[in-house]
């Protein structure tokens, strides 16, 4: 249906022409290329004279150069350089071709005469020699590089050591230890990679005290209390070491219930409402027969710390919500859809295919079920507990999106990054075994961040000017998983990182001094991965901040958002009668709004076969009135207002992107016209600071990507480079494999989903 | 009104009568909101509470309708109790009003205001439902099939056959050319400052692309309509083509529509010509004049090959063969290459509409809901015609000459042309711009509007149906997500054209091709859309807009990109945000509005530094410069 034919103008230019001399000498100085070895990371192998592939079809574009294999990386190290792309951000530890070993899926060689092909793990042997080398990597990539002129042995050695490396034995071995290890060696500097752990770093970490205190206040959650019990991991290996539960429960009797609980995980809070209804995260009970009086005793606290002593409603994540395997599935289908099959092929039957995958569906799921517990606590004003039987994943997903949706201080950044770091890094989310970081156990696999940062997308994507940052911003924090050196990503519980850098330091003889781990950074020190520059990629112009200008009738406004405690009580007051045990009383009726709905209803006969749900009425009813930006969003969920978050999973397709296009085009618009206002805004300031501050020049200051030109009023226009991809871009990143022409969709037949292993194996010789 | 505030939505009139003025005035501002932002069935806007500051008007003739004015013309027929039933929620009991132009509903049963504003050219069907003797609750009335993606059912009292008057009347005035009555642009009063009409000038617009010059010439051959009774009076061909050569030419193509020029590439003189299909018929007839007048196409520039692209499938334009029509051959055209297009029918076309309808209204279908998308193959067509676009855009830009044609040439040719022009010609992407394209490619070039929406008429089985215009505004609206800094208007545009395509209130869409339209005298007897638009159109700017001149737009025709248009298609469900603008238009106007206010403020500034008078900072303390101060603290951190 899409013929080659049609398709060609529709991604024609989006490589600008090449200065190509097409026989391109293999014979090339070989000294100069060297890997950029960052501390502690050590060359395992190399070859030299590979082709690192370009196009898809033809070789004309392809590069020639080294591909070298360290502890932390596969490089590729060229003299010629691909098409001038400036906008391409620049990583500061990751080199233009480089790909982290933690990224890469599945190293896969082939031998294009004799036919063969073998997927590698760790320490296996090769029988034939390489042609070539396909890395499939996890955020989607699938790089190639050929060896026609490589030597057989030095191709075959360095796809082991590939394969090999990627596979790390053991936790230490991520290169994150080395790189961190390294600094407590040689200069007894404090900062030797430029890492400042925490320190510097406005986005609370949560492992201390202190940070909860803040986080107590700032929700009025007056009836909880920060709990020391678990200093030293003495009563639960997951949790963290201070966490917040009711006042009411003593340590005594929290240390006797801890037992009962599934790996002893003490019931956590996460978040209250303004109306004083608490979001709590809780494990099963593992103890039946206790059982019914703990349950009773945790439900009765949280009802007391309740400042109306409303009743707990328990939401069971497990039974409503897909399991982590299921989540795991839909994304290798859906990446099969989006980057393994043809593009043509795959364009007939897209939309049936993406929704067998069941992504979207999965995306909406958690969505709804989030809405669901925002309907508690905002319309019902009980507290909520999200039962999971470890506590670890899907809780994750629904606390982080509850609060996201009624809280406006998570869609900013700092608040944004301090909930990832509340409820999934110090809660426990096990992110070693769910990144599968050591390719260990493929059962334990699972991308439910991922599955989170769609769903948080989807709300940008809805209210884009209710976040302070952008989708750019999103989509790294998801790449930056694939990057082993943040303590935010490597393990699965803070405790786990404690042991892991006791370990590592007394075997390399480093003295950790007061702290309690190695200084691992965490992703939120965004300048360990990006200049300052290029971190203005995640600045929302659009966002409409808790201090905001915006025009009213020709007047400059300034809002602040209050949550007005006022508003609340004076909406609580006509409560229906307690819920007992979650159970919804017959005559619930929505006292909180006036809702139209409600009066329509009342005298009229009834239209709709199935009545409406109470959920649906408050959703509906929010829908009904104008979106506060900084008060409670709900997602739109009909499925037809979902979409496919189109740069993270289409930015390396090239038959994706749209040259000059995509909402980038407008973003450039609107943050030029931002930055010009910021700078009429400093040089208003001038004229009041009279005596004339330090000059500094704008441009510095700038918090936008793109800034105005000196002469405003006109709008610079858009660079070149934009495309739908940007800041991304998908030459050299996207080779679907081709073996003497043949697609290798051809010769993994049958292969359903990615590249599965058993299949693979089954067809190797 | 309380529909909207703003000194933007001021329409300016002129002035004759200061006391009608004004009446007029808050009249227009009332139906420029309901044509353009359709008000849902069940509606939440305080569209009630308008009554109450235009209490005073009691010369009004509908006193009951005292908040939905009338249009100038606009006269009351009928008013009936009567339960809606909305499809959303509940019955809603309430008064309908019946216009010569509109069905417009208010309830009467709670203070909370749901409204129906309906044109009644946007029904296609009216239909009793029930019986006299029908059980049930409201089970007796009528069920009202719009052409914009939605049905209403209305109940009424079982007694007397009460329905009988209002169903004739509905069906009276939503049908007039099917009573022998006139269509209400006829009948409006509508007065505007610009003439829409003058719009589009076909000299003009063919002087702007540099026409004639020594390659084409314009040819008044078709003045009376003698040579194409669907083709406009003013005809660009090539120089060498001689009259004679023109009438030949006729013999041999469909319904006489022979190729003519409709757009010419400045640089390398590469065009677009339209036509209908070769009367080739089932025994391959050759037309050497034909034959030679394609060559004379192609040598106008040097083109080596002539491209023709022939929108259908291979077998529709095979199967036409029998019906006298076909395709140029290989044999006869050896200098052209023939290219088909896959595109499919007005039949398909209205088929696939349907089934969208059906999984969109009343309810989104929810449990599979991608892979019913997919069946409806909406999105399937609107990617051919857009791929088809692009690759006429793509081969011209190369600087080669291509001819466009389908069957007829005034329906998948007008797509293919009016896209391929989108993509090329940045001029067509400005507000003005865009109606004019639409007027030539669509309006004069004969796109049979009568036919495929039905105005005014009865037979709502008719088979000459079909969305074809409301797909290519949908490819327009493909086109501006993908490129949103391109287009100088809006989604809103768009929405409105539609409306208006159905509402009968302007004559821009009336009748099938410009002859009829001559002698209907919608010109002088009609207000044109561009009229109405052009009246304000800060509501139809996108502030996004980049001028860009010589860009070629290509947009990604795949699957992953293009999205079913919920704003439009799902726009009446009350579980979705019903908002006048996108949120980032708005943001952005808002930032624009600061800015300016800023440059004044700091001009202010600088004028009173500067100013001989002006002593010292220290002297600040004056109200002139204190104020800004004050505010910038105020603004420190917005962003």
């Amino acid at each position: 249906m899409f013929s080659g034919k049609q398709t060609k103008p529709t991604f024609k230019s989006y490589l600008p022409p090449l200065q190509t001399d097409l026989k391109k000498s293999p014979q090339l100085p070989i000294k100069k290329l060297e890997a950029k070895l960052l501390p502690g990371e050590i060359v395992v192998n190399e070859a030299n004279f590979v082709r690192k592939c370009i196009g898809a079809d033809s070789g004309q574009d392809d590069l020639w150069g080294k591909l070298v294999c360290t502890n932390f990386k596969v490089s590729f190290i060229s003299h010629n350089s691909l098409p001038q792309q400036r906008f391409q951000c620049t990583h500061r530890l990751l080199g233009e071709h480089d790909i982290p070993l933690a990224c890469v899926e599945q190293v896969v060689t082939v031998n294009d005469v004799k036919g063969k092909q073998k997927i590698l793990g760790s320490n296996q042997k090769l029988k034939f020699n390489p042609t070539e080398l396909i890395l499939y990597c996890k955020d989607f990539r699938i790089i190639r590089f050929r060896f026609d002129e490589a030597g057989p042995e030095s191709a075959k050695k360095v796809c082991l050591a590939i394969a090999h490396y990627s596979h790390p034995a053991d936790p230490q071995l991520l290169f994150g230890f080395e790189y961190v290890g390294k600094r407590y060696h040689g200069s007894a500097g404090e900062r030797v990679n430029g890492v400042d752990p925490g320190g510097g770093l406005q986005t609370p970490l949560f492992d201390c005290s202190s940070d909860w205190d803040r986080e107590i206040k700032r929700t009025g959650a007056s009836e909880w209390r920060v709990c020391t019990i678990n200093q030293g991991y003495f009563i639960s290996p997951s949790l963290p070491e201070f966490f917040v539960v009711p006042v009411s429960l003593a340590d005594q009797d929290l240390k006797q219930y801890a037992c009962c609980f599934y790996s002893q995980r003490i019931p956590l809070w996460c978040w209250n409402h303004p109306s004083g209804s608490a979001l709590v995260r809780m494990s099963n009970i593992s103890d039946p027969q206790q059982q019914r009086k703990v349950e009773q005793r945790i439900s009765s606290a949280i009802t007391k710390s309740h400042p109306l002593r409303s009743d707990v409603f328990k939401s069971d994540l497990d039974k409503n919500l897909p399991n982590i395997q299921d989540i795991q599935a839909a994304l290798l289908k859906l990446r099969q859809i989006c980057v393994i099959e043809s593009f043509e092929e795959s364009e007939e039957k897209w939309l049936s295919s993406l929704e067998s995958s069941r992504w979207m569906e999965y995306v909406r799921t958690f969505l709804r079920h989030a809405v669901e517990v925002v309907y508690m606590l905002e319309s019902r004003h009980v507290s909520v507990i999200l039962l999971e039987k470890e506590d670890r994943d899907l809780s994750c997903v629904i606390s982080s999106l509850v609060q996201l949706m009624c809280d406006p201080h998570c869609r900013s950044l700092h608040g944004f990054q301090a909930l990832i770091q509340k409820e999934w890094v110090m809660a426990g989310h096990r992110f070693l075994d769910r990144c599968n970081h050591l390719k260990k156990s493929d059962k334990e696999e699972s991308p439910l961040f991922l599955l989170f940062l769609d769903c948080v997308w989807q709300l940008w994507n809805q209210y884009p000017a209710a976040f302070e940052f952008t989708e750019v911003y999103l989509t790294v924090l998801g790449d930056s998983m694939w990057v082993p050196v943040f303590s935010t990503f490597l393990f699965n519980c803070p405790r786990q990182r404690a042991e892991h850098s006791r370990d590592f330091a007394s075997s390399k003889s480093i003295h950790l001094g007061q702290d309690q781990a190695l200084r691992f950074p965490p992703v939120w020190d965004w300048s360990q991965q990006f200049s300052l520059k290029d971190q203005t990629l995640f600045n929302n112009p659009l966002y409409v901040g808790k201090i905001a200008t915006c025009l009213q009738n020709g007047t400059v406004k300034t809002f602040t958002h209050r949550r007005s405690k006022k508003n609340y009580s004076s909406t609580v007051r006509g409560l229906p009668s307690l819920m007992r045990n979650g159970s919804l009383g017959p005559n619930d009726t929505l006292t909180r709004r006036n809702s139209l709905v409600l009066r329509l209803r009342s005298d009229l006969s009834q239209v709709r076969e199935q009545p409406e749900t109470p959920s649906e009425r408050f959703v509906r009813d929010f829908f009904s009135r104008a979106v506060d930006l900084q008060g409670l969003l709900l997602p739109q969920l009909l499925p037809s207002h979902l979409s496919v978050w189109k740069l993270y999973f289409l930015r390396w397709v090239p038959e994706a992107q749209i040259p000059h296009g995509g909402p980038v085009t407008a973003f450039h618009k609107l943050s030029v016209l931002t930055d010009e206002i910021e700078m009429l805004q400093n040089q208003l300031r001038q004229y009041k600071g009279a005596a004339g501050t330090a000059n500094t020049s704008h441009a510095e200051h700038s918090k936008m990507y793109f800034k105005a030109t000196s002469t405003p009023q006109q709008c610079p226009a858009p660079p070149e480079y934009l495309s739908s991809s940007f800041p991304f871009s998908p030459v050299g990143n996207l080779c679907r494999p081709g073996i003497l022409g043949t697609p290798l969709s051809k010769f993994l037949n049958g292969a359903k989903i990615w590249l599965s292993t058993e299949t693979l194996a089954n067809e190797t010789i | 009104m309380t529909f909207r505030r703003g000194s933007g939505f001021h329409l300016r009139l002129l002035r004759e009568n200061s006391r009608l003025n004004a009446a007029l005035e808050s009249c227009r501002k009332v139906n420029a909101v309901m044509a353009s932002a359709p008000i849902a069935p069940y509606n939440s806007s305080p569209l009630g509470n308008s009554s109450s500051q235009n209490a005073s008007r009691e010369s009004l003739k509908m006193e009951p309708l005292a908040d939905v004015t009338l249009l100038p013309g606009e006269e009351r027929v009928i008013d009936k109790d009567i339960i809606y039933i909305c499809p959303y929620n509940a019955a809603v009991k309430g008064k309908v009003f019946i216009t010569n132009y509109r069905l417009y509903f208010k309830n009467t049963d709670s203070e909370t205001p749901v409204t129906l504003n309906i044109p009644l050219g946007v029904i296609s069907r009216v239909e009793k439902m029930g019986g006299a003797s029908s059980r049930g609750e409201n089970s007796y009335g009528l069920e009202i099939t719009c052409k914009d993606m939605r049905n209403l059912r209305f109940a009424l009292k079982q007694e007397g056959h009460s329905r009988r008057d209002i169903f004739e009347i509905i069906f009276k005035y939503a049908f007039p050319l099917s009573h022998g009555m006139q269509l209400f642009a006829f009948l409006s009063q509508e007065k505007y400052e610009e003439n829409g009409w003058n719009v589009y000038e076909a000299l003009e617009e063919y002087r702007r692309q540099g026409l004639p010059n020594n390659e084409w010439r314009v040819t008044f051959i078709n003045k009376n309509y003698e040579l194409c009774d669907t083709y406009p009076t003013i005809l660009v061909v090539p120089y060498k083509a001689t009259e004679d050569d023109l009438r030949k030419v006729a013999t041999f193509r469909s319904r006489c529509r022979i190729p003519v020029m409709s757009w010419f590439h400045k640089e390398n003189h590469a065009v677009i010509t339209r036509c209908s299909q070769p009367l080739v018929g089932m025994s391959g007839k050759r037309n050497k004049d034909d034959e030679r007048y394609l060559d004379l196409i192609r040598e106008a520039n040097g083109t080596t090959k002539l491209t023709i692209y022939d929108a259908r499938p291979n077998v529709n334009a095979v199967a036409n063969k029998a019906t006298g029509g076909g395709y140029e051959g290989d044999d006869a055209y050896q200098n052209a290459e023939l290219v088909f297009l896959d595109i499919h029918n007005i039949h398909v076309m209205r088929e696939s509409l349907k089934k969208l309808k059906d999984i969109v209204y009343p309810n989104v279908e929810e449990s599979h809901w991608l892979s019913s998308l997919e069946s409806t193959h909406w999105l399937e067509h609107i990617k051919l015609v857009l791929s088809g676009a692009i690759q006429v855009a793509d081969k011209v830009s190369s600087g080669s000459s291509v001819m466009v044609h389908c069957s007829d040439g005034w329906d998948r040719t007008a797509q293919l042309t009016s896209l391929s022009m989108l993509m090329l010609d940045s001029y067509y992407r400005t507000l003005r711009g865009f109606q004019v394209l639409m007027e030539k490619e669509w309006i004069s070039f004969g796109h049979k509007f009568a036919s495929r929406i039905g105005h005014g008429d009865k037979n709502h089985a008719d088979q000459d149906r079909s969305p074809i215009f409301l797909q290519f505004i949908d490819c327009v609206w493909q086109m501006t997500k993908q490129f949103p800094t391109a287009f100088e208007f809006n989604e809103r545009l768009l929405v409105v054209i539609l409306d208006h395509l159905y509402s009968c209130r302007f004559g821009t869409f009336l009748y099938n091709c410009e002859s009829v339209r001559d002698s209907n005298n919608v010109r002088t007897k009609t207000v044109s859309l561009w009229s109405y638009i052009n009246s304000d159109t800060s509501l139809y700017i996108n502030p996004f807009y980049t001028a860009e001149s010589s860009r070629v737009l290509y947009p990604v025709a795949s699957m992953r990109h293009l999205e079913l248009w919920v704003t439009y298609y799902i726009r009446w469900n009350p579980r979705i945000q019903h908002q006048q603008q996108s949120p980032v238009e708005q943001r952005y106007k808002e930032l624009l509005a600061l800015r300016d206010q800023y440059l004044k403020k700091l001009e202010e500034l600088q004028l009173s530094d500067s100013a001989p008078s002006s002593t010292h900072l220290t002297n600040s303390s004056t109200p002139n410069a204190a104020t800004p101060n004050q505010h910038i603290t105020h603004l420190q951190t917005p962003f």
